[in-house]
């Protein structure tokens, strides 16, 4: 550019002379054309840069116009779960059964503590519920970290503070809380919260799942239905001056178990006062010869294999001899007993024979497939394995018959009992919510028709039979009373009994199953000193039925309705058929 | 010269201007960023509050407690079946006639409760009152 320096610079230039920009343009040659060139690269990079801001604009324009408002920039805000976090229990409403919460710990360091007499005198100033000596004895011990007090106020947290103590220090610990206490122990259990394990009950059942989940783990338990059969039972105990009882509320159509007590029971939240008779689940833990409600397998296994009908029946004259057993009824006809009449007045001779018509083999597929002879699979970890002989003689399917030589919890009872009423579909026992309005699918284990015939026969022990005091007027409850002689040592023990009684209801179209047993009753002279299952197990039943039915919504119905007596109607043995229209 | 003297000036200006800005709306970041903190931290503490109250609710409503504050405090009783029924339970006016409304709900089987004209057990609806089933 030489040139066009020069010529500008000239002071002699003309006054209007302007020169070129760039000079005088050389017209041809060399020159011009690496000018061009560089012109052209100049426009090039022009343009590349218009467009980088062209884009930049566009996307600024995008992102704050446009996208603006789906862009988020926050986060919600989320604690780092901590190694003691343990997820909430709660019911099938949402009703808190187990939670953990913080506090503050008061813990020292001993090697760290100047004065343990001066120490201890000081705390024990400020936390009066404190042991001095032992407080003393405890910061002079040799060890390395002594707890003192877990579950500071904040307020003796400032105190302790306040104090200035070396070696003296807090701790955030985690403690589990049982708001409903004794009512839900024996299924929630109970956990260690120093180590996060669970000890008992769906605690430890589902360990893992607590440990890990955030969300809360929902149970199917019901605390009013809880309460409601838990208070039953109590009221059973104290009138008979019982060992304990056990009972258990089950939805008939899904096996959810709504309600599951074992008494006497214990305070998860106290533990000082658990010991090995109130840590025992009786429901699902403990297995008893349940006696006469087994007659509803029998029963049921007679009709499902077409062994005989509602109209057939069997000699109950004689007790039968068989080795050194004999067998007898207890509410002895001494005649001819339709299949009817055999169940509602609970004749053992019927139901062994009855149980040997249908021979060996096939009772114990049928109680297989009823799952009465394997431990059944819940989330509990207290399950009780179920005890039948090895070897199947005759004597066993006499016996297993009306419910002796065969043990099994109330929680297999329930199950099994379910399918036979529902339409004859076994579905597993569970201690989780199924999502509301869920059919689990089930294994059909009998007919649809053996089902209602076992409905119509349950319906009839409550109506005339022996499990009179069953009835709820209005709520059609069916069921069968079991009255069993505990074994003790070797033999049974005649005034040792565990009495009990399943229920259905409304047995038109079974909802729930409700099993009441309750150990070792007293007969008193209220019961007219009887103390089996009808008598002792069969009213709390139908107390219960009456307080729940208006909670689980179900309505009373006219049990006298044309329409109801004939969904329920039994063709008898002619005899009695005559009996039953003079009632 | 004085025209880009000016244009420098401008710029400068422009660029003073943008680091104000910068720096003014980082510190309004700071500050909402404290903010967020506190308020996070408020709601921990809340969430905290709320775990131990609602665990203190769900102890101070257990059943036997309750039931203890109802006989207490209360008249009132467990809903017994008496008190339970469906419309067309309820009697006709003398005036009415039954015949009509029986028609249009014929008894049926799979609802044998609705059908019923009466209550279920016979009870007479005109003699129950509230709390009758004490």
């Amino acid at each position: 550019m030489k040139p066009a320096l020069h010529l500008d610079e000239n002071p002699c230039r003309p006054r209007h002379y302007k020169p070129a920009p760039c000079g005088a343009l050389p017209k041809e040659g060399p020159e011009k054309q690496s000018l061009e060139t560089g012109r052209t690269r100049l426009l090039l990079t022009g343009v590349l840069f218009a467009l980088a801001f062209v884009v930049i604009g566009f996307r600024l324009v995008d992102l704050t116009v446009l996208k603006g408002s789906d862009v988020k920039l926050g986060h919600a805000h989320v604690r780092p779960r901590t190694e003691l976090a343990r997820a909430d229990i709660v019911d099938r409403n949402g009703v808190l059964l187990a939670r953990t919460l913080e506090s503050e710990a008061l813990v020292a360091y001993p090697k760290l503590v100047d004065d343990a007499a001066e120490a201890a005198r000081k705390l024990v100033t400020v936390l009066p519920d404190l042991n001095r000596q032992e407080v003393q004895a405890k910061l002079s011990s040799g060890r390395k970290y002594v707890r003192l007090k877990r579950q500071l106020t904040p307020d003796q947290q400032f105190a302790v503070n306040n104090l200035g103590i070396p070696g003296v220090k807090f701790e955030t610990a985690g403690f589990r809380v049982y708001p409903k206490g004794e009512l839900t122990s024996a299924v929630v259990g109970y956990a260690d919260t120093a180590d996060n394990k669970g000890l008992a009950g769906i605690e430890r059942g589902l360990d893992d799942e607590l440990k890990t989940s955030d969300d809360s783990v929902e149970l199917s338990l019901d605390t009013r239905l809880q309460y409601i059969l838990t208070e039953e039972i109590q009221a059973q105990i104290a009138a008979f001056s019982a060992e304990g009882g056990a009972g258990i509320i089950a939805d008939a159509n899904t096996g959810e178990i709504v309600a599951l007590a074992s008494l006497p029971s214990f305070d998860p939240n106290d533990m000082s006062g658990a010991n090995e008779d109130n840590l025992f689940n009786r429901a699902t833990l403990g297995t008893y010869e349940m006696g006469s409600v087994f007659k509803i397998f029998t029963t049921a296994m007679a009709l499902d294999g077409h062994v005989t009908t509602l109209a057939g029946g069997y000699d109950a004259t004689q007790p039968i001899h068989i080795g050194r057993f004999t067998i007898h009824d207890d509410h002895a006809k001494h005649r001819w007993l339709s299949v009817p009449e055999i169940f509602i007045y609970s004749s053992n001779i019927g139901a062994a024979k009855m149980a040997v018509d249908a021979g060996a083999d096939r009772q114990r597929d049928f109680l297989g497939r009823l799952g009465l002879l394997a431990e059944p699979k819940v989330e509990l970890p207290e399950i009780g394995r179920p005890g039948w002989p090895r070897a199947w003689h005759l004597v066993n399917t006499m016996t297993i018959a009306f419910g002796h030589g065969i043990s099994v919890s109330p929680l297999q009872m329930v199950t099994a009992v379910s399918a036979v009423v529902n339409g004859g579909v076994l579905h597993r026992a569970t201690f989780l919510k199924y999502p509301e309005d869920y059919r689990p699918a089930g294994v059909r284990v009998l007919s649809r028709q053996t089902s209602e015939d076992m409905r119509r026969l349950l319906r009839l022990v409550v109506e005339q039979g022996t499990g009179k005091f069953a009835a709820a007027p209005g709520y059609l409850v069916g069921g069968k009373t079991g009255t069993a002689e505990k074994v003790d040592g070797r033999g049974y023990a005649k005034k040792q009994l565990l009495s009990s009684f399943v229920g259905v209801f409304p047995i038109t179209e079974p909802r729930y199953v409700i099993m009441v047993s309750i150990d070792q009753p007293h007969a008193n002279a209220k019961s007219m000193g009887e103390a089996t299952g009808g008598w002792v197990a069969a009213p709390a039943v139908s107390r219960i039925i009456q307080r729940m039915a208006p909670i689980v919504g179900i309505q009373p119905v006219d049990e006298e309705s044309p329409e109801i007596r004939r969904a329920l109607l039994v063709d008898f043995a002619p005899s009695l058929g005559r009996k039953i229209a003079a009632n | 010269m004085s025209v880009f003297r000016l244009a420098t000036w401008g710029w400068l200006a422009v660029v003073g201007l943008a680091g104000f800005a910068t720096f003014e709306m980082k510190r309004q970041v700071a500050q909402v960023d404290d903010e967020l903190g506190r308020v996070n931290r408020q709601i921990d503490a809340d969430r905290d509050q709320l775990r131990v109250l609602s665990a203190e609710w769900s102890y101070l409503t257990q059943p036997s407690r309750l039931d203890q504050l109802r006989q207490r405090h209360l008249a009132l009783v467990p809903v017994t079946r008496a008190q339970l029924g469906s419309l067309d339970q309820i009697p006709f006016r003398s005036g009415e006639t039954v015949s009509s409304a029986v028609a249009s709900a014929p008894p049926s089987p799979s609802a044998p409760g609705l059908a019923a004209t009466r209550l279920p057990g016979g009870a007479n609806l005109a003699s129950v009152k509230p709390g009758a089933g004490r």
